[in-house]
């Protein structure tokens, strides 16, 4: 049985209409559609991948709770995830298969700061802040093929409402009402619904009292967005995600309440394979830490059991992207 | 208003109901739950059952972990407590299954206590 981890979510306020963070180097991409006139350099599709690559980057199933820091010339943008959750395997009495559920509130933030140039030549500054918010429930089985190895495939549905706030420093834009100004504005909001396929190789050993345990996790992730305010958001996308996780857990002398604590060290890396490196600034991560834990082993409502809650901190890094992690976790 | 305090009442005795108190068949007996079937009791052969009264004293089960490419048979010697209630389950330890003492905390959670693993786990092919 395992519970997912927890960890903090930032709330900031959000507004805006419409978004998106793009720029890929200082080129700029061929676009489909301008949003804005005189900004031809974000187009719609930018729009729409850069707001479903943020909530697949947060929302995901696997997912950890993290800070993430992208800095370079044209791009400044801080990103936190976390989500409180739990997921369990369930026995079926007579059948060599296992049940799998697994229900989570997910969230994250992002400010992103872009520079773009604009159709005349001079520099926008682009500030986009991004809230999602949202509710997991995962459904499905486990086959244990022997001790060590069990494939686990599981549905998950997600419901999450999107805010963004968007801000354009250096461009002239006027309204529907006729105001112009230098530094327009937007917010909008959106609700995306979201089914995840995912399948999970699980493999543990022993050595002593050490254990090893790696996961291979992939997840085909479908996505559907509503808005009210931005029609442009008001859309799909099919996307797909591998994770890669291993952990080392030993014994140590500590003891609380007559259970002992464990230490652990993990190493994970994920790569979000079909988002557009530009859309959150980073298209892959390696994390590595450690922590200890706490053999607590109760079982809530006699029908699940929680064996582990523990503490744990770790260092991110990926291509163009840096960060940290620290929280609790539980399982 | 009061719909609502209906409901947290309702909500109360749901959640108080959750984790009962193991009832013994007689003085001087224990209790086991498995999630996994109990084949043996005590050197003979037993219909798998999945929970049982135990003389208190010491007991040996055995109790099978399926996989889709191997059975693992299982067997737990202990000295089991007259009035205690035990729990068999599967913990990712060195063996596959896991015995527990399972202790009543209170009406929303149970603890497993003092885990013990199965003196060998017999590997048989399906």
């Amino acid at each position: 049985m395992s519970l997912q981890k927890s960890s903090t979510i930032k709330l900031p306020h959000f507004k805006s209409f419409l978004l998106l963070l793009f720029i890929s180097t200082s080129a700029v991409k061929v676009q489909a559609e301008t949003i804005l006139p005189g900004l031809s350099v974000l187009s719609e599709t930018d729009i729409r991948e850069s707001a479903i690559a943020f909530v697949n980057m947060s929302t995901s199933p696997g997912l950890e709770g993290a800070t993430l820091t992208v800095d370079n010339k044209e791009r400044h943008s801080e990103q936190i995830r976390g989500s409180f959750g739990f997921s369990a395997e369930v026995t079926l009495k007579d059948h060599i298969f296992n049940g799998y559920w697994g229900l989570a509130v997910v969230g994250g933030s992002l400010d992103d700061e872009l520079k773009l140039i604009s159709d005349s030549g001079e520099q926008v500054n682009l500030d986009v802040s991004r809230n999602v918010l949202g509710l997991r429930g995962s459904l499905g089985l486990s086959f244990p093929v022997d001790q060590h190895f069990k494939l686990r495939p599981y549905l998950s549905l997600a419901v999450t409402d999107l805010k963004t706030e968007t801000v354009i420093d250096g461009l002239t834009y006027t309204d529907p009402s006729g105001n112009t100004t230098t530094t327009p504005s937007f917010r909008t909001s959106a609700q995306l619904a979201s089914a995840i396929g995912s399948l999970d190789a699980l493999y543990s050993r022993w050595y002593g009292d050490n254990k090893l345990e790696l996961t291979a996790q992939y997840n085909l992730i479908y996505t559907d967005a509503f808005s009210e305010d931005n029609p442009v958001l008001s859309t799909y996308d099919l996307n797909h995600t591998v994770q890669l996780r291993s952990r080392y857990t030993g014994p140590t002398a500590l003891v609380s309440a007559g259970r002992p604590w464990r230490w652990q060290a993990y190493a994970n890396y994920v790569n979000f394979i079909s988002h557009d490196k530009a859309s959150l600034g980073y298209q892959s991560l390696v994390d590595f830490g450690g922590g200890l834990e706490w053999e607590m082993n109760i079982k809530p409502l006699d029908w699940f059991g929680w064996q582990m809650l523990g503490i744990r901190a770790g260092l991110i890094y990926g291509d163009n992207v840096e960060g940290y992690k620290f929280g609790l976790t539980a399982r | 208003m009061n719909e609502r305090i209906i409901f947290y009442i309702c909500c109360c005795i749901f959640l108080s109901a959750c984790v009962q108190a193991p009832v013994f068949k007689e003085e001087g007996y224990a209790l086991i739950r498995s999630n996994y079937p109990i084949v043996s009791l005590n050197g003979a052969e037993i219909e798998p059952a999945y929970d049982m009264d135990l003389e208190a004293g010491e007991n040996t089960l055995v109790i099978v972990y399926n996989s889709y490419q191997y059975d693992y048979f299982c067997t737990f010697t202990w000295a089991a407590v007259s009035g205690a209630a035990y729990e068999v389950t599967d913990h990712e330890k060195s063996y596959p299954l896991t015995l527990y003492r399972w202790v009543r905390k209170n009406s929303l959670w149970a603890i497993r206590l003092d885990p013990l693993d199965p003196l060998q786990c017999t590997q048989k092919p399906r």
